[in-house]
């Protein structure tokens, strides 16, 4: 059996469909492009206007005050490490990068969340999308985004953006349902209004679980800024994309270590937000 | 002050190294990779010497009698979705590749597991190790690999082995920790050897929550196998990789939605597979 005029009919029709969209739509996704970047160029701007010490120490002082003076100083040796090995502008991208798709991600995704969160029948037709979602490879999510958008790092930050969503939707939904009973009837008994009953005893419940989904959609978001390397997103992703591409060994190490330690610098500083938060409302 | 001044790159170092292990392991490093690529030649050739129609046949009525209806129609929308949209070679190679890296995950992280749920140290010891698999990027496992075997889909493979233990490894940790004391001390009361307490009581007892690791480890495993297509490990991955690279949009859609049509059948059958116990065992209980 001969598929190809299947494939070839949809080949056709896909570029058919995507040369229509770029000339009727390209208003709209050059407005989202324009928006994401000036985001990113934005943070970027502000992580470059200090010098990468600078960045080390406050990180270092971050880690000190939520975790410990032992923690405090490998996260700011590790950082400064980035800059021994010449990487310190690819990282500072790659970390604007995940800042600004990680804050879209939670703009959106803990209002709805929230929403989520008291409207039950929301929730229930959230779930199959959000399952959905996580159970594809991230890779996937550039094909759409490298179709409308074209090379670069609009292209990334959609992508990101897509993957880091559904946690932070999930966990905050979860922390809003979680309020303890006894606090909401005590909040109800002493004639709170729905606003304050939201925000002084809804939201410091929930906020445990927030810090978690935060937490997690960060990590979501930096694995997927490393793949989109491929699609010209800038910083150590495309670094590592092109050092193997060429078999450039010392180079994919250096890039990779890099990459661990952002990672691991704020994955542990989110991580011990989260825990502060937890013991906060204990 | 300018960080030139303490200019250091590790990769420097290590380069010669990787150098040396493939000046000096090469017959090792040609073995393994003889061998992984026999067993995965195997595995495609039996699924693709047959005609596609004969597998998809197969598959839906293994699926049908193993797991329900549900699931048969989810394998039959999935596979003749593959077939049409010209990727059938592509799809079963992926298939391939995640059915052996998977199997070889599952081998090596299920004895680690019980180990780490038998001997507290253990399982405080790899703690930390798997915080830290857990936390770094995908991307950065197929470097490693790569430098090691080269492009292709050996280290594609070997990458995603590694990538899969750590969830598999807590799961069946869990799992063993999860198994009801009452349980255990029946079978060690009725003077059952400790082989049968492992095979009788706590494999059973476990086995539901092995099978969410198992879900998780093939899904991360699936994740993983199309992000190599990156390093050549042909498969899906590297259609999509051709339509990204090349801005073929119609062939990386295609190839996007057949990894779809794989993800969701993979996710559907493991599932399955798993509610499908739970009404077996509560229609004995009854």
């Amino acid at each position: 059996m001969d598929t190809s005029v299947i494939t070839d009919l949809f080949d056709t029709s896909t570029d058919n469909a995507l040369g229509w969209i770029g000339d009727n739509g390209e208003w709209l996704f050059e407005f989202i492009r324009f928006v994401l970047q000036g985001t990113y160029d934005g943070i970027l701007w502000f992580l470059e206007l200090a010098p990468f010490y600078v960045i080390a120490i406050i990180a270092g002082l971050l880690a000190w005050r939520l975790l410990n003076p032992v923690a405090g100083l490998l996260a700011g040796i590790a950082l400064a490490f980035c800059a021994f090995m010449g990487l310190w502008a690819e990282t500072m991208s790659t970390l604007a990068l995940v800042a600004t798709a990680t804050i879209l991600a939670l703009a959106v995704g803990i209002p709805i969340g929230i929403v989520a969160g008291f409207v039950k029948t929301f929730d229930r037709a959230l779930e199959p999308a959000l399952d959905l979602i996580q159970t594809l490879p991230p890779y996937i999510y550039l094909l759409p985004a490298i179709a409308l958008l074209g090379y670069g790092p609009a292209t990334a930050l959609v992508a990101t953006f897509i993957v880091a969503m559904p946690p932070s939707i999930r966990l905050t939904s979860l922390g809003i349902r979680m309020t303890p009973r006894e606090f909401i009837e005590l909040g109800q008994a002493s004639g709170l209004s729905p606003w304050q009953m939201f925000t002084k005893i809804r939201l410091p419940f929930a906020m445990p679980s927030i810090m978690a989904g935060i937490n997690q959609s960060l990590m979501m978001a930096f694995g997927m800024v490393v793949i989109a390397g491929i699609v010209g997103s800038g910083g150590l992703g495309e670094t590592i994309y092109g050092a193997v591409r060429t078999l450039d060994i010392a180079t994919s190490i250096n890039a990779a270590i890099a990459i661990v330690i952002l990672t691991m610098v704020l994955d542990r500083l989110t991580q011990s937000a989260a825990h502060r938060a937890k013991a906060g409302v204990r | 002050m300018n960080p030139d001044v303490l200019r250091f790159s590790p990769g420097a170092y290590l380069a010669p190294a990787v150098d040396w292990l493939n000046a000096n392991f090469h017959p090792f490093f040609a073995a393994l990779t003889k061998l992984i690529e026999t067993v995965l030649g195997g595995i495609e050739a039996s699924l693709l010497y047959p005609p596609a129609y004969a597998v998809i046949i197969a598959a839906v009525v293994l699926a049908g009698f193993l797991i329900g209806f549900r699931a048969a129609t989810v394998t039959a929308i999935a596979l003749a979705f593959c077939f049409l949209s010209g990727l059938w070679t592509a799809s079963m190679q992926t298939l391939a590749l995640v059915t052996v890296a998977v199997m070889i995950s599952v081998l090596v992280a299920f004895p680690l597991g019980i180990l780490a749920s038998r001997y507290e140290k253990f399982a405080a010891a790899s703690r930390p190790v798997l915080d830290i698999m857990q936390t770094v990027p995908p991307w950065v496992y197929l470097i490693p690999a790569v430098m090691l075997f080269s492009l292709g889909r050996v280290p594609a493979i070997i990458a995603t082995i590694v990538y899969g233990i750590p969830p598999m490894l807590r799961l069946t940790t869990l799992a063993f920790n999860q198994v009801p004391k009452d349980l255990l001390e029946l079978g060690q009361a009725s003077g059952a050897s400790p082989r049968s307490i492992l095979l009788k009581i706590e494999i059973p007892s476990a086995t539901p929550t092995l099978l969410v690791g198992l879900n998780q480890c093939i899904l991360l495993s699936l994740a993983m196998v199309v992000l190599a297509g990156l390093v050549g490990a042909g498969g899906l991955g590297a259609e999509v990789t051709r339509g990204l690279t090349r801005m073929e949009m119609g062939l990386g859609l295609r190839a996007g939605l057949a990894i779809v049509a794989i993800a969701i059948l993979l996710d559907r059958l493991s599932k399955g597979a798993l509610q499908g116990r739970r009404i077996g065992r509560s229609a004995t209980a009854a």
